[in-house]
């Protein structure tokens, strides 16, 4: 092997970050479908965007960082981390289900705590999921 | 092999969920845009009663329930305030409304005018702007709540605005106090019912009452001279109190000088 050609770690690990923009910019389309859908409609809440905006932003980056770390026990860990930012962060952008929106002399409130709390069990349900997978993929990995 | 079944399961399931979670939300504005379109909602003129002190008003309401969804949990509230101060709260709630059915009902709001006025004496004898909030509020499919507040504002019109009470004078061989009591009925309700005249010294002794009845249209104008007679002149002072008072609220005291 020559010295100028790259070591087959690193291209292994420039075909990885390169997989994982690609997965990203995919997800990244489907979050701009999804925000040119309810922007018309949802506009009028306020701070839609900086909720859309940071929720877009967090999955995104850990579509990347997941992508990245495909093949380790990170990838379960990062799995893991962004199911609690989605509980965490849907409740508080939500005020714990909750929104208010304001016209002159009008106020309409939409209440959605239920939904809220099913999303929070589908979370739960995912780590739960992520937790099982880490286990399979410890039982199958070479022990040093 | 347990675990890896164990993992999919639980995938299939949350992808259920999600589908649920993310398709409620949107079927339900849905169902709501066409329960608003078309003459699927209606009501009727409000009618204004007034009877045992009781302020009542009714509407007649319709809701075609064209969407997907049953309606629950559909409440009316309005609130009446005057400077922050709560002075009338009404509700009322209506039946559950299932989807694909219609439901007539009818709002009845009531409001003891008593209470309103013990809790804002001046709202008698003079007119006001009320600030008003209008709470509609119901659950679609059993998940999702909608309130929709309406501020508003009012006017309060007195029902014994401008009341006056002027010494005519005092005849002291019958004992008899005169004088002339006026008031514009300014409410959008009949006043009836009895108007209570009271004499008190300057030690707050009662010296003389009489009542006076009263049925005086919305609108209109109350102007008569009031005699009361006086059994016992004994505790008649200098300074003599004239107290109106109209179930059981005092609504005027002033002060009359004998010469």
């Amino acid at each position: 092997m020559s010295e100028l050609e790259p070591k087959p770690d690193r291209r292994k690990f420039g075909f990885r970050v390169v997989r994982a923009f690609l997965i990203t910019a995919a997800y990244a389309v489907f979050w701009l479908i999804i925000w040119s859908l309810t922007s018309m409609l949802l506009a009028r809440f306020p701070q839609y965007q900086t909720f859309f905006s940071v929720l877009a932003g967090g999955l995104l980056f850990f579509a990347f960082a997941i992508a990245l770390a495909e093949g380790t026990i990170y990838k379960y860990i990062l799995k893991i981390i962004r199911a609690f930012f989605l509980m965490a962060y849907l409740t508080y952008a939500t005020n714990g289900g909750v929104l208010t929106i304001s016209f002159e002399n009008l106020a309409l409130t939409v209440e959605f705590v239920p939904l809220l709390a099913l999303m929070i069990v589908i979370n739960l349900l995912e780590v739960a999921r992520v937790l099982l997978q880490a286990i399979e993929f410890a039982a199958q990995s070479p022990k040093d | 092999m347990v675990l890896r079944l164990t993992v999919r399961a639980i995938g299939w399931i949350i992808i259920f969920l999600w589908i649920i979670t993310l398709t409620l939300p949107v079927s339900v504005v849905f169902s709501l845009m066409r329960l608003a379109e078309g003459n699927n909602l209606g009501f009727q003129e409000p009618t204004f009663t007034f009877s045992n002190g009781n302020v009542s008003i009714s509407m007649a309401i319709y809701v075609n329930n064209t969407g997907f969804y049953d309606i629950s949990e559909a409440n009316v509230m309005i609130r009446l305030s005057k400077a922050d101060k709560t002075i009338a709260t009404m509700s009322e709630s209506l039946p559950n409304i299932p989807a694909g059915q219609r439901v007539d009902a009818n709002l009845s709001f009531n409001a003891s005018l008593n209470e309103v006025f013990q809790k804002d004496h001046t709202l008698l004898i003079d007119d006001a702007d009320l600030d008003g909030c209008a709470v509609l509020h119901f659950r679609v499919a059993y998940a999702i709540a909608f309130n929709i507040v309406n501020n508003f504002s009012t006017h309060w019109g007195a029902p014994f605005h401008n009341l006056t009470c002027k010494p005519l004078g005092y005849n002291d061989s019958a004992h008899t106090f005169s004088f002339f009591v006026s008031f514009n009925n300014h409410a959008f309700f009949p006043i009836s019912g009895s108007l209570t005249v009271e004499l008190y010294n300057s030690e707050n002794a009662k010296i003389g009452e009489t009542l006076l009845d009263l049925d005086v249209p919305s609108g209109e104008v109350f102007e008569k001279t009031v005699d009361v007679v006086v059994v016992d002149p004994s505790p008649i002072t200098d300074k003599v109190f004239i107290r109106l008072s109209f179930a059981k609220l005092n609504i005027l005291e002033t002060e009359w000088n004998l010469p």
